[in-house]
């Protein structure tokens, strides 16, 4: 057990300033940026540590990285928290499989510049008739000669507006055949025949459905066997569901999403704190003295160190389902201004709580639901597969 | 400003898996459900006690200076875990907490009067504390009140030692627990005052973050218990020719019930561990813990009744006996508000912490 603070070496103290510089000079703070977990860097803080090898500092600079351990890693987290920016590029879920599985054209061509943030991608699963049952998919993919021809509609492909590639789950045999039938392609967004139009979500953010008429690839594209997709995706699902995560170290225990929400969680309370310092009672006392105040607080505060003591698959509908409650019990507790949106005058913390309210349902839904979590969280308890 | 990082690691040592090993199969063998049944209704067992002090349970947790073995507050979490697991009938985690605070006032020169010092280390003399002090003046309840001699508190802000010659008459309550009221102006109360001041106040306070971890320590094990009861059942019976660990509406349940557990056990290592090795880092790490497995324990023993159908509320069934130990073991130390009003100092550090950085950050508000 050791809970102890790390001493920074005195090269890992010149690698945090370097980088709080960094950002304190390309980014001001902005209360409307606390989904953590979901948004994305803006590109011109992403093409910054892309530069420096900063997006995924692991790799070896070699490879696009810097080379760097897990406590430098932190601490780009710690700081991209501190000045409200997202640090989300789906491309480290997908790195070891496109290693893995990708084509020598490939790893040649794309993964360099995914592997340095240059590129980004985004996750065609989810189709309109089909998400929680992912392996229903229905979009096809049949080859002709050496190429691929692709029919179908994805469902929520976050980003597929603004990413270079998507990781895409086909059909590729008979659908009877449900996970033996699937294969993984990584197709480029600017392929022709793929459009995505937005599909507007609460909270103000964007998603998309993606359509596919006859984008035609070569099969330089495709990522591992044909009719092997399932067990493709099940690694970088298996990550983004938060498993195999140490518990030592500096790393957080609670998953890669848990971790996620449990920081957006922390700039809830944070927005709530500076909203209560900056108002006063009847009585003319701090409204951070008001008992009613502290009560909220606290029992958001105790929210969310749970959430930070959820460890790996447990992290995550832990923390969705404590800041969806979080953000209505601060609501409540600061109403009427609770509701108020971003940037209205007198709003908390510029609308914080309210665009969080409206934000928090969507993270016990998107990378799997809370309902799904718990039947894979039940067969590793030994419980039966659901009746 | 700089960023701080702190290391995330939960895992025991080998010694101190050895030392839960040991303790479960001591717990499991001496402390079956039988004997917590034939405790009751004061939740005591006498012959339990000398096992306890005979395996030198009691001394693990003193430090080396007054006769202890060196251990600490995590030694203690683990025993409390056990404890809880066998839902044993046994003063244990008060006892030591108590001793623990008194062995401070030993060492730092203070005279603890008539209180034999050698007798409580032996366990011949049951100590206990009245966390409830802290906050109300006059009589309390006192947890293991019912069978202790020598209670510590904390009244006029100063540390005070209650004794008395015989036992308390125990306060009958949900759990079979020994609750007992103590009065100060009760005659057979004999009060003598320690130590006063601030050194008083910051030595209570720990000693009360002590009392708030080992005691959500036992209500993890609780937990453990009641779930893996719970989860056993939901294999086994079967309803519309399914075993009902099939139906969604129990096994998210049992689901939340284990994340109930490992969570509250998690917080409490970790509120451990920094009590220990750096007491003025998030003091409020210890009332975290204890709201977190009261409110646990509470929400998932009644699920693990629940998902027994009608035998769950029978008093044979071994779930309803770990549903009533949950609230007298749980809300003996007032109750998740007074740790909620605890945790409000985290509230003024954090505020503290914002002001600092909107004095060298600007922040866009629209
Ligand atoms: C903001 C957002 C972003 C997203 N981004 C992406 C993305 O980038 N790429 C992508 O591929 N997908 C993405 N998704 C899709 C997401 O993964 C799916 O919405 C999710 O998996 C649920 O699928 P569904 O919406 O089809 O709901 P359904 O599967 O139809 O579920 C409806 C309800 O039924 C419940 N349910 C379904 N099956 C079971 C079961 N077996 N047991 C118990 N309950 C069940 C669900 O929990 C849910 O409450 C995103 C979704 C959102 C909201």
């Amino acid at each position: 057990m050791d809970f102890s603070q790390v001493e920074l070496t005195a090269e890992q103290q010149a690698f945090e300033k370097e980088i709080r510089d960094l950002l304190s000079t390309s980014w001001t703070p902005n209360y409307a940026h606390i989904a953590l977990d979901h948004d994305r860097s803006p590109d011109s803080v992403r093409l910054a540590m892309a530069k420096r090898g900063w997006v995924h500092p692991e790799l070896s600079e070699g490879e696009g990285g810097a080379g760097l351990g897990e406590i430098e890693q932190e601490i780009i987290t710690a700081l991209f928290e501190e000045f409200y920016i997202a640090n989300n590029a789906n491309n480290s879920l997908l790195i070891p499989t496109l290693e893995q599985h990708g084509s020598a054209w490939l790893k040649e061509n794309i993964l360099p510049g995914i592997r340095t943030g240059e590129l980004t991608t985004c996750l065609g699963y989810s189709e309109p008739d089909n998400g929680s049952d992912i392996a229903a998919a229905k979009t096809r993919a049949v080859q002709d000669g050496d190429v691929w021809v692709i029919n179908g509609q994805k469902m929520w492909t976050t980003w597929g507006n603004e990413s270079d590639y998507v990781f895409l789950l086909a059909r590729t045999g008979p659908i009877e055949e449900k996970h033996r039938t699937l294969t993984m392609f990584l197709v480029p967004m600017d392929a022709p025949g793929v459009e995505a139009t937005p599909v507007w979500i609460l909270g103000g953010g964007r998603t998309n459905v993606t359509f596919y008429s006859d984008v035609t690839i070569s099969d330089n594209y495709r990522i591992g066997p044909v009719n092997e997709g399932w067990s493709v995706m099940s690694t970088p699902l298996a990550t983004e569901h938060g498993a195999g995560v140490v518990t030592e170290g500096v790393v957080p225990i609670n998953g890669s999403m848990g971790a996620g929400f449990s920081r957006t969680f922390e700039k809830l309370i944070d927005g709530a704190i500076d909203w209560a310092a900056s108002r006063k009672g009847a009585d003319g006392r701090s409204r951070l003295e008001d008992p009613l105040v502290r009560l909220a607080l606290a029992e958001a505060m105790l929210d969310l160190e749970v959430c930070w003591n959820a460890e790996g698959e447990l992290g995550k509908p832990m923390a969705a389902e404590a800041l969806a409650a979080n953000a209505d019990r601060l609501a409540d507790m600061a109403a009427p201004e609770g509701i108020l949106d971003f940037g209205v005058d007198g709003s908390i913390a510029a609308g914080i709580i309210a665009s969080e309210r409206q934000h928090a349902p969507g993270s016990a839904i998107y990378g799997g639901t809370t309902e799904i979590y718990r039947n894979n969280l039940a067969r590793r308890l030994g419980l039966p597969r659901p009746y | 400003m700089t960023t701080t990082l702190r290391r995330n690691d939960y895992a025991l040592s080998d010694e101190q898996d050895q030392l839960v090993a040991m303790l479960r199969s001591l717990f499991s063998e001496q402390s079956p459900i039988s004997v917590v049944r034939d405790a009751e209704p004061l939740g005591f067992d006498e012959k339990l006690w000398a096992t306890v002090r005979e395996n030198g349970l009691l001394t693990i947790s003193l430090p080396d200076s007054v006769g202890g073995d060196g251990g600490g507050l995590i030694e203690l979490v683990l025993m409390g875990f056990e404890i809880g697991r066998a839902a044993a009938p046994v003063p244990l985690l008060d006892h030591v907490v108590a001793m623990r605070a008194l062995g401070r006032l030993v060492d730092s020169g203070v005279e603890l009067g008539s209180f034999n010092w050698e007798s409580g280390l032996a366990g011949e003399t049951i100590v206990s504390i009245a966390p409830i002090s802290t906050w109300e003046l006059g009589a309390e309840l006192v947890p293991s009140g019912a069978v202790a001699r020598a209670v510590i508190g904390f009244k006029d802000d100063a540390i005070v030692l209650m004794t008395r010659d015989s036992r308390a008459p125990q306060a009958p309550n949900d759990g079979g627990s020994p609750l007992a009221w103590w009065d100060p102006s009760d005659p057979a109360v004999q009060v003598t005052t320690l130590l006063a001041g601030e050194q008083a106040a910051q030595l209570w306070d720990l000693t009360h973050r002590e009392w708030r971890i080992a005691t959500a320590s036992s209500l993890v094990g609780i937990l453990a218990s009641s779930g893996e009861i719970a989860r056993a059942y939901a294999v086994e019976r079967q309803a519309f020719g399914v075993r009902i660990a099939q139906f969604q509406a129990i096994s998210h349940d049992l689901v939340d019930m284990h994340m109930d557990e490992l969570t509250s056990r998690n917080m409490t290592l970790k509120a451990a561990w920094l009590t220990e090795n750096e007491p003025e880092f998030r003091p409020e790490l210890a009332s975290m813990a204890m709201a977190q497995a009261t409110r646990a324990v509470l929400r998932s023993t009644a699920k693990a009744v629940h998902v027994h159908g009608g035998m769950g509320i029978t008093l044979e069934a071994d779930v309803s006996l770990f549903y009533r130990k949950a609230s007298s073991w749980s809300l003996v130390g007032g109750g998740v508000r007074r740790d909620l009003q605890d945790i409000g100092r985290a509230i003024d550090r954090r505020a503290g912490e914002r002001a600092r950085w909107h004095e060298n950050n600007a922040i866009v508000k629209g």
